[in-house]
């Protein structure tokens, strides 16, 4: 049962990555991303193939999947963020289909049955193979993680990126360079997804397509949307509810992607700011909490 | 080998023009996306293909009852998920469309089930020789018939005064309204044709490939959209060109260039457009 509990709560510790990642890109800079899982698999295979085959150590193979997913973002970003937001959504919906084609073809990433035998982390000597151990890994990566992004979005930065979110002529005219800002933004977004994958593979020590494919994105959204667009304290209650509840309604799991869905439309109509409601309410709750 | 491809190309095609037109339509009054067009032609499939499976229905009813199944559940998702939240950020009505597409589709799968249902008609086509090239009179009669919906379509919008109604709220809702024409009549009526447009290439793909399944609706679906932009979004003839060379490239790409990739080509294709021609093959009225 401790195992059992460990277990999830590292589960939701990665999921709170990817969760304040997409609110990043939903909640801030107002765009919406569907692929958000194929950053997550980046980052997973970057750092397990990184670690099986040149035997990177954990920390190098960690960077080394930020950087590869960061770049992807960037990549992806580049072109289609000038444009409207519903066209990155559409597009990173087709990155998340050619990433998964490409897991799924390759040799190297060992096909539809993916890797085995991923290295548990061990940093300065000290394995983190024990579940203790690596949640506190997890949980120092989340608190890092909330930290920076805390830190971004109550700066000159962030403001600025809300003043895009709220309306982006507006923020063009005020001189605020809007099209570097979503890069950015996206970039940084894709990198820590591609921690949260790192993490993730040098835990369940073996990977494979189907864990990165549309579903996972549709389920992080879920989370960002349940916790409040635009809300830190938000997305840490938004993905633990929704790490946690498939587990406590294991009877109803045929039905879980069916409440998703309604859970998206029906919270968007009658409660679009989410569980906390907005910012200013969910940053007292985060003060309380600290 | 060449022609035929073209051939094969052209019949998947023209079920992503049907799709696309539906997306081009709805961004073009909306400014919107729909993102459960996928899931209408799902629906048009499997309401035609579980009519047929009772045996008393003749094929010409169970293809319009599915045209009209798909459009009743395109009025119902405008209801729910869009005219709610009209108004809102951009990003709302996006994420409660994709809400209603997940929803859609796991309905699906727990009212039918995740296994392929045949179609249950047997058609016995020919194939017709021409040029060298084998093609059946299935792939001529898919092509012929999306091309008659799309001509039907255009006449429609260009002729009748519902058509050019909705051309007026495309170009300028406050306007329209103010020289007295219903607004929200002329979106669901766009709903209502996108839609059974989207049920029928639903159908037709469901003949062609001869199976129908929960998810059989996503990829198309998304693959319509790329089609739309690549023809350029809210341009009517700019749908069915983009569907047709969607079509036609992804075919040619999986035979030429590496097969495992097929699913990959519209998506890179998506990405190149954005990149160097953002406005689609025909200007889009979108941008």
């Amino acid at each position: 049962m401790e195992a059992y509990i460990l277990h999830l709560s590292i589960m939701a510790g990665i999921y709170i990555i990817l969760t304040v990642s997409l609110n990043l890109i939903i909640g801030y800079a107002g765009q919406v991303s569907l692929g958000h899982a194929a950053f997550f698999g980046l980052g997973a295979y970057v750092s397990a193939l990184t670690s099986l085959n040149w035997g990177l150590p954990f920390p190098a193979a960690l960077v080394l999947a930020m950087l590869f997913a960061g770049a992807c973002g960037l990549g992806l970003g580049l072109p289609t963020l000038r444009l409207k937001e519903d066209y990155l959504a559409i597009v990173t919906l087709g990155f998340g289909v050619i990433v998964d084609l490409i897991m799924v073809n390759l040799t190297i990433t060992g096909g539809p049955d993916g890797l085995v035998g991923i290295p548990a982390p061990v940093i300065f000597g000290l394995s983190f193979r024990p579940p203790v151990r690596y949640l506190a890994l997890v949980l120092l990566t989340v608190g890092f993680t909330l930290l920076v992004v805390h830190r971004l979005v109550h700066s000159y930065h962030g403001r600025a990126l809300r003043a895009i979110r709220d309306h982006e002529v507006t923020a063009q005219v005020m001189g605020v360079n809007t099209p570097a800002y979503k890069v950015m933004i996206f970039t940084l977004a894709a990198a820590l997804a591609g921690a949260a994958g790192s993490l993730y593979a040098h835990y369940i020590t073996f990977i494979n397509p189907e864990s990165f494919g549309l579903h996972t994105s549709i389920l992080v959204l879920s989370m960002v949307i349940l916790g409040g667009m635009g809300s830190l304290a938000g997305s840490v209650v938004g993905a633990m509810t929704l790490a946690v509840l498939p587990e406590l309604l294991r009877r109803a799991q045929a039905y879980q992607d069916l409440i998703y869905g309604a859970l998206l439309i029906v919270l968007l109509i009658w409660r679009p700011q989410g569980l906390l409601g907005g910012g200013k309410l969910s940053l007292k709750f985060l003060r309380k909490k600290e | 080998m060449f022609l035929q491809q073209l051939f094969n190309g052209l019949t998947t095609g023209s079920a992503y023009a049907l799709i696309a037109l539906g997306y081009t339509m709805i961004y073009g009054i909306l400014g919107l996306i729909n993102f459960a067009q996928g899931e209408i032609y799902m629906c048009g499939a499997f309401v035609a293909v579980l009519l047929l499976a009772t045996g008393k229905v003749n094929f010409f009813i169970a293809f319009a009852a599915g045209m009209g199944a798909a459009a009743l559940l395109g009025l119902i998702l405008e209801r729910v998920a869009f005219r709610p939240l009209r108004g809102a950020h951009p990003l709302v009505p996006l994420i409660s469309a994709i809400g209603a597409s997940i929803f859609l589709q796991s309905l699906a799968l727990l009212v039918f089930g995740p296994s392929d249902r045949p179609f249950p008609i047997q058609f016995t086509f020919s194939t017709v020789t021409l040029g060298g090239v084998a093609i059946s009179t299935l792939q001529g009669a898919i092509f012929a018939a999306a091309l008659g919906l799309m001509a039907l379509l255009v006449l429609f919008v260009r002729f009748t005064r519902y058509g050019k109604a909705i051309v007026a709220c495309a170009l300028d809702r406050d306007t329209a309204r103010l020289m007295g024409i219903n607004v929200d009549r002329m979106v669901a009526l766009t709903f209502i044709i996108g839609s059974a447009l989207s049920g029928a290439a639903g159908i037709m793909m469901a003949i062609y490939y001869n199976a129908t399944y929960p998810r059989m609706g996503l990829l198309p679906g998304l693959k319509a959209f790329s089609a739309a932009i690549l023809g350029g979004v809210g341009n009517i003839p700019g749908a069915i060109l983009g569907g047709l060379v969607l079509g036609v490239a992804e075919s040619l790409g999986a035979a030429y260039i590496a097969s495992g990739y097929k699913d990959a080509v519209a998506f890179v294709i998506l990405i190149l457009v954005l990149l160097l021609r953002p406005q689609g093959i025909l200007k889009g009225r979108g941008h």
